[in-house]
C-alpha cells in the first residue's frame, strides 16, 4: 500500500531545513577523535551549545538534528528556558546508539540493556508507552515495543523542549536503519513510518547506505518523498556507499525532495565554502545539516547556506 | 543454473553477532541461516525480528542446518567450548571467532589443532587489521620508509567503565581489559614488528579496580616497545588503538582515524581515512567489518587461508597469559 503523507508543520513550506548538528556537542569527531581531546571542554555544556544554536538561527538556521541524549535535552532545556524553542525544528535521531551500546558493555549485554531501558520506561510514569511496552513483552511483538520506545523518546523531548516544540521528524539512527536493511527487517520500515505519520510527524531515517534504501523504500511502496533521509554527502565521498556517484545517481533519480545531507563538511576535513557549494549543486534535498563548535563558525557557516542554497 | 549460497550461523546475539549476521546477510553467495543464542528473552524476540532464520539454543542443535560457516561472537571464556562442539561435531570446516581466540594460550592451541583436523578455513576477528590507517602504517614500515625500528610505543584506551564501579564479574565476563581491548594493539604489533617476547609487566591499579590497566614492554631483533592499556580513561569516547614508532629513518604514528610519517629528511605527511580509500559497498556501524567479512567469506569460499587465522591469533593469547603470568608474580 501507498503511505498517505500528511501535512507536517513547516516553517515555510518551500524552506529548506538548515539544520544545526550535535557532533560537536557530544564531543564527536568523524576526523579524528583526537582533535576531540585538544577541544574546549566548554563545548560540551548545554548552555555553551544553545548559544551556538541561537547564533546559528540568527544567521538562517531553522533547526537542530540532535540524537536523543541527556546531554542534547538538556539544550533542548536550555532554549526552552531562554523562549527561542519555538524558532526551532527539532529532528531527532533516536536512538543514541553510542550511549546505548556503553550501556550493554557495563550491565552485560543485550537483556541486561533491556532491562534497563524498561525501568527507565516505568520510571518516565508515560502510561502509554508503559502499557504497549507490555503487551508487546507478552506478546512477543516487536513492532509494539519499537511503538512504546519511538512514544517513550517523543516524551523525554517533550518533557524537555515543552508542549510548544515543534518535533518534525523522529529519524531512526543509521545502526537501527542499516541493520534493518541488512536483514531485510521490513516490519521495522512499515511500523515507523506507519507509527510516525500518525503522531503526525515526518518518519526519518539515517543511513550510510543511501542507494539502498531508496531501493527499499521502493519495494515497500512508500514514496520516499514522505519521509526524511538523513544520509553522508560531500565533496570527497566519505561515508558515500557504495560510492559518491551510485549516491548522487540515486538522488538525482528522485522526484521530489527526501534528502537531508550530513557529514557535508566529511568532519571537517572540508571548508564550509567548498562543502556547501557542492551541496548547492544537488538535486531534491529538503535541507542540510552542520555541526559547529564556535560562534563565529556557525554565522559563517549557515550564512553561506542561506545564501548558497537560496533557503 | 544459479550458485548455492554458502550457509552461514552466527552463535552469540550481543552487538558483534548483530554487525557480523547483517553485513554476512548482504554479502553476494551468502546466506544467513541460522542464529544461536541462549538468551530465551533474546531468542523469542530474534524469531520474531529475523523471519525466516532458524533460531536455536545449543551449539549442537546447529548441526542438521548443512552450515558452511560459522561465526562464534559470545563472550571471551566461552569461545573454547563453544568452538570445540562446532569442530567435534562437525557442525561446519570453517569458523570465524571474535577476538580473542581463546581465554588461555592453553585453550587455543587446542583449537589450532582441532581447526587442522577440519581442514576449512580459520580467522579471528582482529578488526583492526582491516582499517585503512593501519594497513597504511604497514605498508610505510614494510617498505622500509622510517627504517629499522628502534622502539614504539602502543596504547589501546577507552572510557568503557570509566566512573563504573562494578566489581570483577563484568570485568571477568569479557575476558579482562587485555583480552577485550589490549589484545587488538597486542595483534597489531605482531602484524607491523613479527613475534614479540614479554619483558617487564607493571599493574596500573586506580579507586575502582586493580584489572583494568596494564602497562608491559616486549622485545622483537632488539626492538623495544612499550604497551599502555586501559578502559577507564577519560576522554576516550571510543575505544582507540595507537602506535608511535620510532625508527633509523624517521618516524610514524598511527591511531584509528589517521598516519604521521616524519621523515629524518624532512619530509612529513598526514594521511586521514578520507585519503585512504576507506568506502565499503554496503556499511554497517563500521566499514571495517564488511571488509573483515568480505576477506574470511572469500578465503572459505577459495579454500584458502585467511589472516589472521588460529596462529596468527594464538600468539597474541600467549602474550596475554605471559603478561598476566608477570604481573601476577609481581603481585
Amino acid at each position: 500500500m501507498k503511505w498517505k503523507r500528511r501535512l507536517v508543520k513547516e516553517i515555510r513550506p518551500d524552506a529548506k531545513a538548515l539544520l544545526v548538528g550535535d557532533n560537536p556537542f557530544h564531543n564527536i569527531s568523524h576526523l579524528s577523535q583526537g582533535r576531540t581531546r585538544l577541544r574546549d571542554k566548554a563545548m560540551a555544556l548545554p548552555e555553551h551549545a544553545a548559544d551556538l544554536i541561537v547564533t546559528a538561527v540568527d544567521n538562517g538556521a531553522n533547526g537542530f538534528m540532535f540524537s536523543v541524549s541527556e546531554t542534547t535535552l538538556a539544550i533542548l532545556g536550555v532554549l526552552r528556558q531562554r523562549g527561542e524553542i519555538e524558532r526551532i525544528g527539532l529532528y531527532a535521531i533516536v536512538p543514541y546508539a553510542y550511549e546505548y551500546v556503553k550501556l550493554s558493555t557495563q550491565v552485560g549485554g543485550i537483556p541486561g540493556l533491556a532491562r534497563k531501558v524498561a525501568k527507565q520506561i516505568v520510571y518516565s510514569g508515560n502510561l502509554k508507552a508503559m502499557s504497549t511496552g507490555l503487551i508487546g513483552f507478552i506478546m512477543t511483538d516487536p513492532v509494539r515495543l519499537l511503538k512504546t520506545y519511538l512514544t517513550y523518546e517523543i516524551s523525554r523531548i517533550r518533557s524537555f523542549a515543552g508542549k510548544k516544540a515543534r518535533i518534525e521528524s523522529v529519524l531512526l539512527h543509521e545502526v537501527v536503519t542499516d541493520l534493518a536493511l541488512a536483514m531485510s527487517m521490513d516490519w521495522l520500515f512499515k511500523a515507523h513510518v506507519g507509527y510516525a505519520l500518525k503522531m503526525g510527524l515526518t518518519p526519518g531515517f539515517n543511513t550510510c547506505n543511501f542507494v539502498r534504501l531508496l531501493s527499499k523504500l521502493e519495494d515497500l511502496e512508500t514514496s520516499p518523498g514522505n519521509v526524511t533521509i538523513a544520509s553522508p554527502f560531500n565533496k570527497v565521498g566519505f561515508q558515500m556507499s557504495p560510492s559518491k556517484r551510485e549516491c548522487e545517481q540515486a538522488l538525482r533519480s528522485l522526484s521530489e525532495p527526501t534528502l537531508i545531507p550530513i557529514s557535508i563538511l566529511a568532519a571537517g576535513y572540508l571548508r564550509p565554502l567548498e562543502a556547501i557549494e557542492y551541496i548547492a549543486t544537488l538535486p531534491n534535498i529538503k535541507g542540510v545539516v552542520a555541526g559547529v563548535s564556535k560562534n563565529a563558525q556557525a554565522s559563517e557557516t549557515f550564512r553561506l547556506m542561506r545564501e548558497k542554497l537560496k533557503a | 543454473m544459479s550458485k548455492r549460497k554458502l550457509r552461514v550461523a552466527v552463535v552469540g546475539l550481543g552487538k558483534m553477532g548483530l554487525v557480523h549476521a547483517g553485513i554476512l546477510n548482504i554479502l553476494p553467495d551468502v546466506q544467513v541461516a541460522a542464529l544461536c543464542e541462549k538468551s530465551n528473552l533474546i531468542r523469542r524476540f530474534s524469531r520474531k525480528i529475523f523471519k525466516g532464520i532458524e533460531t536455536v539454543d545449543d551449539v549442537e542443535k546447529l548441526s542438521k542446518l548443512n552450515l558452511d560457516i560459522v561465526y562464534v561472537t559470545t563472550p571471551i571464556p566461552s569461545h573454547f567450548s563453544v568452538a570445540k562442539a562446532i569442530f567435534v561435531n562437525e557442525i561446519a570446516s570453517n569458523l570465524f571467532i571474535e577476538k580473542t581466540l581463546a581465554q588461555t594460550y592453553e585453550q587455543s592451541k587446542q583449537l589450532i589443532e582441532l581447526a587442522q583436523s577440519s581442514a576449512g578455513t580459520n580467522m579471528v576477528g582482529y578488526l583492526r587489521r582491516f582499517y585503512v590507517t593501519f594497513n597504511k602504517a604497514r605498508d610505510l614500515i614494510l617498505k622500509g620508509t622510517i627504517g629499522k625500528t628502534i622502539s614504539f610505543k602502543a596504547y589501546a584506551y577507552s572510557s568503557d567503565f570509566l566512573g563504573t564501579e562494578k566489581g570483577t564479574q563484568t570485568f571477568t565476563a569479557r575476558g579482562g581489559v587485555l583480552r577485550d581491548l589490549g589484545c587488538h594493539a597486542v595483534d597489531l604489533a605482531s602484524w607491523f614488528f613479527g613475534d614479540l617476547e614479554v619483558s617487564s609487566v607493571r599493574r596500573v591499579p586506580n579507586d575502582y579496580n586493580p584489572e583494568e590497566s596494564f602497562n608491559f614492554t616486549v622485545e622483537n631483533s632488539g626492538a623495544e616497545g612499550e604497551f599502555d592499556v586501559s578502559w577507564c580513561k577519560k576522554d576516550y569516547r571510543l575505544p582507540e588503538v595507537g602506535f608511535s614508532i620510532a625508527g633509523s629513518k624517521g618516524k610514524l604514528d598511527v591511531n584509528d582515524d589517521e598516519v604521521r610519517l616524519s621523515e629524518d629528511n624532512g619530509g612529513s605527511h598526514l594521511w586521514y581515512r578520507h585519503d585512504l580509500g576507506d568506502n565499503v559497498p554496503f556499511w554497517l556501524a563500521l566499514p571495517e567489518y564488511y571488509r573483515e567479512d568480505q576477506h574470511f567469506v572469500r578465503s572459505a569460499m577459495e579454500s584458502s587461508k585467511a589472516e589472521p587465522d588460529f596462529q596468527a591469533a594464538a600468539k597474541v593469547d600467549k602474550i596475554i597469559d605471559e603478561v598476566e603470568k608477570k604481573a601476577g608474580e609481581r603481585d
